[in-house]
């Protein structure tokens, strides 16, 4: 018997406005499409419509949840063109909420993963981890959302009290290895549905191009932070966590070793975090000329690369903005994964390589 | 119909009884599940309050046989499950030769209302959520009949009030066990919540109910949860004392495996359909083997 399902683009599994249609025999998967562009927000024809300053305010609204990767990427790539250096204790501030991000990113995954296999007591456990996050976020930046601290030469806020938030992080530290960890690699129903699920070989995640957490759990060790250091990366001692068994179990693991090494870059980071000034003389938008030219970006955000493209043309107004979000290399790979598989299992895998379409429907 | 029986149906463990015992049930399921959470969870009366939300909600008009139908279908498991519950010797006495086929039957005509509502919708999702209740039905009704026929067979009978109370046979308690291990597929529990799998199927057979109709699957579930525990309370309870202990301890035994379900729901991923056949065929071996050489040993006893 033969079925053609659609999930989405609102249904209980999906996050964000995006479309799966399912060919099914039975309960098997014999081909699937995927259509995106729903919420689509013209997010770079309107940033080459406004002033460098308030494109770090846009660009920050292209994702809910890694924002901050969307304005450090944007001001990173105008600091290029303008020549401006940020002092060392904002690198530092930068690295401390790039991960923050990721950590919380990760949770929100993670939670997103174990309700997808009805796991709904990790579900709240993850959330109830992602508060403190948000509550470090929170503390640092005064939002839990937009933080808005990237600035072109620095950050807008400094972290006054490193220790806070390091007590902070001792809770989720403890929180992950008994909760987090435990369940993602040793419970039984956890694997049941995750082992060798949704396989996707290095070869396909090379032919796809596929970034991040999804391509490192199929064995690329791909990772921009090592690979081309930005802020202060290449200060801190961290690994980048690689799974060769190139299923969904793969991705959980990936991710859950992704945050031990977050906790770790952040307590290397807020306790050597060095004094000095967090930001060069501030710009104003009626003075702010920035030099014509083309410069590019590239951020580990916590679902992989994000690349920011800008061209100047002399003037207050980028002339061209070019965004690509790991979303959009990634999303490719759910048609190749899915098919075979059962269609009870098309919803966890299509969501294991962490899809955001905010991003891409930008 | 004596004066017992009439007691039975519409007192306890029947209808005025079962009623509000589901609703308390279905609470302390939701209860259980959210301190594991470590949410609040929902307040004691909630249920109610769904239940008479639902029914006085308007719901698009549907028209025709189908729509008979998908009103007739929760009606017929209500009333089903009250029957079972009439049956249920929670004071061992009364009751009919062969009235556990009955009970049996009865307990099943909520999962074929259930399958044919799916079908009915002529919803997709519905139309999934019935087939893989149907094979999950028939996977776990194989370790439940197998159960009650180990029961019957240490036993010697299919009379109700013979099989109530504890056994010194080890048959009885396997029973009992198989049991317990088809409830959570019987009310759509974790791990075996595959039908209602709302991450894939939004609700299963239930996604076109709305009102009144939904009120009483709502209903017809918390009964599930009464009949379905009730049954193993009856058969592990010690028979004799005054009635108000025996029913207090028949509740009391029925929430702890409420309470026990529940945290193993909340403790658990969901399984796919097929580890879940795998899941109760495993065991369906182990009883048949067992429910078999108890019978060829009570036969050469006798």
């Amino acid at each position: 018997m033969s079925f053609r399902i659609p999930i989405g683009p609102y249904h209980p599994a999906l996050e964000e406005p995006y479309k799966l249609e399912l060919v099914c025999d039975g309960e098997t998967v014999r081909d699937a499409t995927m259509n995106v562009g729903f919420n689509f927000r013209g997010i770079e024809y309107l940033a080459e419509r406004r002033n460098y300053l308030q494109g770090i305010t846009l660009v920050e609204r292209v994702c809910g949840i890694c924002s901050n990767v969307h304005s450090l990427s944007f001001c990173q790539a105008v600091e290029q063109l303008t020549g401006a250096e940020p002092p060392e204790r904002a690198l530092y501030i930068r690295v401390i909420l790039a991960e923050l991000e990721r950590l919380h990113s990760h949770f929100l995954w993670s939670g997103i993963a174990a309700k997808l296999i009805g796991f709904k007591t990790i579900f709240m456990a993850c959330f109830t981890l992602r508060e403190k996050v948000m509550d470090a976020l929170s503390a640092i930046s005064g939002n839990r959302v937009n933080y808005g601290m990237n600035r072109i030469g620095g950050v807008n806020r400094d972290i006054t009290d490193p220790k806070a938030v390091l007590a902070i992080l001792d809770e989720m530290e403890r929180g992950i290895s008994s909760t987090i960890i435990p369940i993602f690699l040793e419970d039984k129903t956890v694997a049941s549905r995750c082992k060798g699920v949704g396989i996707l070989t290095q070869e396909q995640a090379k032919a796809m191009g596929a970034v991040g957490p999804l391509a490192r759990a199929s064995g690329v060790p791909q990772d921009i932070r090592k690979a081309a250091p930005y802020a202060a990366y290449d200060r801190f001692d961290f690994k980048v966590p690689v799974e060769t068994t190139c299923d969904v179990r793969a991705r959980l693991v990936v991710h859950a070793l992704e945050m031990i090494e977050s906790c770790s870059i952040l307590r290397q980071a807020l306790s050597t975090l060095p004094e000095g000034p967090f930001h060069t003389t501030p710009p104003t938008a009626a003075r702010f000329k920035v030099p014509a030219g083309t410069a590019v970006s590239r951020v580990e955000a916590p679902r992989g690369e994000v690349f920011y493209q800008i061209t100047s043309n002399g003037t207050d107004i980028p002339e061209r903005v070019r965004v690509r979000t790991p979303t959009f290399m990634n999303m490719a790979t759910v048609r190749f994964t899915v098919l075979g598989q059962e269609l009870a299992d098309s919803p966890l895998i299509q969501a294991s390589c962490d899809p955001c379409y905010s991003c891409t429907d930008r | 119909m004596n004066a017992m029986a009439l007691i039975r149906l519409f007192l306890f463990p029947g209808l005025l009884f079962a009623i509000p015992a589901g609703w308390f049930f279905v609470w302390g399921e939701h209860k259980a599940v959210a301190r594991m959470q470590r949410r609040i969870g929902p307040p004691l009366l909630q249920p109610f309050y769904d239940f008479v939300k639902l029914l006085g909600k308007r719901t698009p008009s549907r028209h025709g046989i189908e729509a008979d139908l998908l009103r007739l279908y929760p009606v017929l498991s209500v009333l089903s499950l009250i029957a079972a519950l009439a049956l249920l010797p929670v004071f061992p006495t009364g009751g009919f030769s062969g009235d556990g086929i009955l009970f049996v039957a009865l307990l099943e005509m909520p999962s074929i209302c259930f399958i044919l509502a799916g079908f009915t919708s002529g919803s997709i999702y519905g139309q999934i959520g019935s087939i893989r209740e149907a094979v999950l039905s028939v996977a776990s009704n194989l370790v439940f009949l197998l159960a009650i026929v180990t029961i019957a067979v240490t036993e010697s009978t299919f009379r109700m009030t013979d099989f109530a109370g504890p056994s010194l046979n080890p048959g009885h308690w396997i029973g009992v066990l198989g049991i317990l291990l088809c409830i959570p597929a019987k009310l759509r529990l974790n791990p075996f919540s595959t039908s209602n799998a709302e991450q894939e199927i939004y609700s299963g057979p239930l996604t076109e109910y709305a009102g009144a109709a939904l009120g009483m699957w709502e209903l017809a579930h918390g009964l599930e949860w009464v009949a379905l525990t009730g049954f193993v309370a009856t058969l592990i309870l010690p028979v004799g004392g005054p009635w108000w202990l025996h029913a207090v301890l028949f509740v009391a035994v029925s929430f702890l495996q409420v309470l026990l379900l529940s945290g193993i729901s909340a403790a658990t991923a969901r399984f796919t359909l097929q580890r879940s056949i795998q899941f109760y065929w495993r065991w369906a071996v182990v009883l048949a083997v067992l429910a078999m050489s108890s019978a060829i040993y009570m036969r050469f006893r006798l």
